[in-house]
């Protein structure tokens, strides 16, 4: 059995410090490029003291219908995004995952990719899901490239969705299956 | 698809009156032998208040892991017993089921393996569980008849752990998987 689970190559998953997330994340904020690739809500600001309630709310659920982690580059301790499962659908076996990088300077190194291996390993060995889905938007080839990286398939898109600076987007819906993603880490987990 | 997922051939499985529920939980109590079938807690009894709130609370959680229904005939709609499916693994897919008849003139006449029989559909069709595990006590035969009607297989014992009337009996643990009960279905 893994004894990392929460390890990857470049990243570590960890929850130890809500706190010290939540004021990562409300500095994010500021940058709307980093908010528009993540979400297609209206950006806001959100406060630290709002973002720390949120997070500690969802570590207090006694089921688990969520599970979200802050990522940390392995070399320091450092904060520079997060990855979160949620939505579970237990009976159906799937659930939805969702990824952000607020710190620029680890964009298109990898880190995120890796971070997403480290949540589906324990999203397919220890949840023992049947399948992860996600959303993302036609804008950011960068995130799509790197899911395409981590075993998920282009399902389908939703034509239009988004209206950003004058010009509409499709969302792009992906996935990938239990089987799939076993076949691509063969040898590599047991 | 079945479309009457909570009916069987001589039950219905409701959740309609909470109070309702809970009166009868409240009386059956008087029935001593009846509750020490059903737990290894020392007999006592509950008010109608308090097992009206833990019903409640129960159907208000979110999310919804603990699945506790009523038992109704479908002759004359009578609540006649409940039975429960809860302490659910999702990540391995186990889930563990309990049932009681507090009504003694419906005993060993087929309603509570009537009752086991729909819920373990539910379980394995609608909530797509991998299996569903029980325990009995060795001075209940009835009921460890019923379960292996129901399909339940006897796993293991823990011994002597009940002491009732300065006796120490066995307390059985059964279970039914997935595949079985799918191909107990096709025969």
């Amino acid at each position: 059995m893994t004894a990392s689970l929460f390890q990857g190559e470049l990243v570590r998953l960890v929850m130890e410090n809500p706190e010290d997330f939540a004021k990562a994340f409300s500095r994010w904020g500021r940058d709307s490029e980093f908010i528009r690739l993540l979400d297609n809500d209206p950006a806001r600001l959100v406060s630290v003291k709002t973002a720390k309630e949120w997070f500690e709310k969802d570590l207090e659920k006694e089921a688990l219908e969520e599970a979200f982690f802050i990522i940390q580059p392995l070399e320091s301790d450092q904060s520079i995004g997060f990855v979160g499962l949620g939505g579970i659908a237990w009976n159906h076996g799937e659930a939805w995952v969702g990824i952000g990088l607020g710190e620029r300077e680890y964009w298109g190194k990898g880190y995120g990719t890796d971070a997403m291996r480290v949540i589906l390993r324990y999203a397919f060995t220890e949840l023992n899901l049947h399948r992860v889905s996600l959303g993302v938007f036609g804008y950011n080839p960068r995130a799509i490239r790197s899911y395409e990286k981590a075993g998920f398939v282009h399902e389908g898109r939703i034509r239009k969705q988004l209206w950003r600076d004058g010009k509409h987007w499709d969302a792009i819906q992906m996935g990938v299956l239990r089987n799939e993603w076993l076949e691509r880490v063969k040898g590599e987990v047991q | 698809m079945s479309t009457l997922l909570f009916q069987g051939k001589l039950v219905r499985l409701g959740m309609d009156n909470p109070e309702e529920l809970a009166k009868c939980f409240s009386r059956w109590r008087r029935d001593t032998e009846y509750y020490r079938l059903l737990d290894t807690d020392p007999a006592r009894m509950f008010s109608v208040k308090a097992f009206q709130k833990d019903f409640e609370a129960n159907l208000e959680k979110k999310p919804f892991d603990d699945y506790l229904f009523t038992i109704h005939t479908l002759k004359d709609d009578r609540l006649i017993g409940f039975i429960w499916l809860g302490g659910i693994d999702w990540n391995h897919g186990n889930g563990w089921v309990g049932i009681g008849l507090g009504e003694r003139e419906y005993w060993g006449k087929g309603y509570g393996t009537d009752a086991m029989q729909v819920v373990l559909r539910y379980a394995f069709t609608e909530l797509n569980l991998h299996r569903v595990s029980l325990n009995v006590f060795a001075y209940n035969p009835r009921a460890i008849h019923s379960y292996e009607k129901a399909g339940f297989q006897q796993e293991g014992r823990l011994r002597k752990l009940i002491c009732r009337d300065g006796q120490r009996g066995d307390d059985i643990w059964m279970g039914i998987l997935r595949d079985e009960w799918l191909k107990k279905q096709e025969a």
